[in-house]
């Protein structure tokens, strides 16, 4: 299984690394640079794809690269922020502030899908609702504790 | 060489190519994206083209037919079968630095240390067992090894995330096994873009021809065999499917010979 999220719109694992040509061109749109391209140390089966390492730069979901793909890896008809399905975010609740009694609001806060794929239990704990989440990686990218208490776990990747 | 000879104008186009994967990510950076992509596919505006052995490694593992994919495949294709591998001669930027660095190696006599005999049944091999591999391990694996391909693409790795993948060091291992082991052994006997393209000729796909007749007149002097890059020799016959079509052996011709050289391009 592969460790890293797919871009927006990207197949399944097994048929995306079967479509996607290595060409580049959905990390060359992409306008926040969060799209990287895998090396050889990532595994020689993905080097050269697209993956997005949401601790360093998450996908803010402009959906420009979806409709670059050449060869159909990354869904082109993809549009919609809601559809995008890259993985699903998973709180640690030993590690994340707000289930620890401590005030933190901000993977909340900073979810695309506000108030949707996030919710606040009693006002106080995020809870993930993941047939909401898009698995963007911003909460993961946001959270103030040290290795993210809020996590997307890739695949599912597509509506 | 006269000033508006073949052998210029290639030398330009090959400048322009290696430009233009420089180009192509500093300009996206800057958010111009006119031009996208890399030599597996590239996009000039709305107009696709795609690498042919690239997209037939997806049209095998997947056994779909995706209509953008097929249309990015037809210039290429069309350009194979009308001009021969002009894509290699032309615009690889691989061939371009394994040219500039045979011609130093050539120039300084170095000896190499084998020199098979000059065929594309290695090359032909090798691709059979890629395109197996790929539909074995449902990836295009002949990407990995795609020189023109890792090249562009590592630019852009480059310029976007100031870094180089390892993989960008087969470019260092192909010279350098092409200075000292093998006489351009990537292109010859190796490259599996190169061999995929050879497969789209036809009878009348252009080619270079040697005639000797009262029209054209040799004077043997093996100039022709001194100006191929790749070690071929187009006296003989026989340069394809390993000739790249890139008209040195012509231009050069020319020179000596004005109009009644005994080589030249035919589509016939």
């Amino acid at each position: 299984m592969i460790k890293f999220l797919r871009p927006p719109g990207a197949r399944p694992e097994t048929d995306f690394a079967s479509r996607c040509i290595r060409c580049g061109k959905c990390s060359q749109v992409c306008p926040y640079k969060s799209i990287k391209i895998a090396g050889l140390f990532d595994g020689v089966a993905i080097m050269g794809t697209p993956v997005v390492k949401a601790r360093e730069v998450p996908c803010y979901l402009c959906m420009k690269c979806p409709p670059v793909c050449p060869s159909g890896a990354l869904d082109r008809n993809l549009k919609q922020k809601a559809d995008v399905r890259m993985g699903t975010a998973r709180i640690n609740k030993k590690e994340c502030l707000a289930w620890q009694e401590t005030l933190c609001r901000s993977c909340y806060q900073n979810c695309p899908l506000f108030d949707s794929a996030i919710r606040m239990d009693n006002e106080l704990r995020p809870v993930v609702d993941e047939k909401k989440c898009v698995g963007c990686g911003i909460c993961e990218n946001v959270c103030p504790v040290d290795a993210a208490a809020i996590t997307v776990e890739p695949g599912g990747a597509r509506r | 060489m006269s000033r508006y000879s073949m052998y210029n104008y290639r030398k330009i186009t090959q400048t322009l190519m290696l430009l233009l994967i420089v180009a192509i990510p500093v300009l996206n950076k800057k958010g111009i994206m006119a031009v996208t992509g890399s030599l597996y596919s590239m996009a000039f505006g709305p107009l696709l083209i795609t690498d042919p052995l690239s997209g037939f490694q997806v049209i095998i593992t997947t056994l779909a037919l995706d209509s953008v994919l097929l249309l990015s495949l037809v210039i290429p294709v069309l350009l194979a079968l009308l001009f021969g591998r002009v894509f290699c001669g032309w615009l690889c930027p691989q061939n371009t630095l394994s040219e500039l660095f045979d011609f130093i190696s050539e120039e300084l006599k170095f000896k190499r240390l084998f020199h098979p005999q000059l065929s594309a049944k290695w090359r032909y091999g090798l691709l059979l067992l890629l395109l197996a591999l790929t539909v074995g391990l449902r990836f295009p694996v002949a990407n990995l090894i795609s020189a023109p391909g890792t090249i562009s693409v590592q630019v852009t790795k480059y310029v976007y995330e100031g870094t180089m993948g390892p993989e960008a060091g087969l470019v260092a291992v192909i010279l350098v096994a092409e200075v000292f082991v093998v006489r351009r052994v990537w292109c010859n006997y190796i490259c599996p873009v190169g061999g995929f393209l050879g497969i789209f000729r036809f009878k009348k796909t252009m080619k270079v021809v040697y005639r000797e007749d009262a029209g054209h007149v040799c004077g043997r002097c093996l100039e022709c065999v001194k100006a191929c890059r790749l070690g071929l020799d187009p006296m003989a016959g026989k340069v394809y499917p390993l000739c790249h079509n890139c008209g040195d052996c012509i231009s050069v011709c020319g020179e000596i010979k004005g109009n009644g050289k005994p080589l030249f391009f035919s589509m016939r």
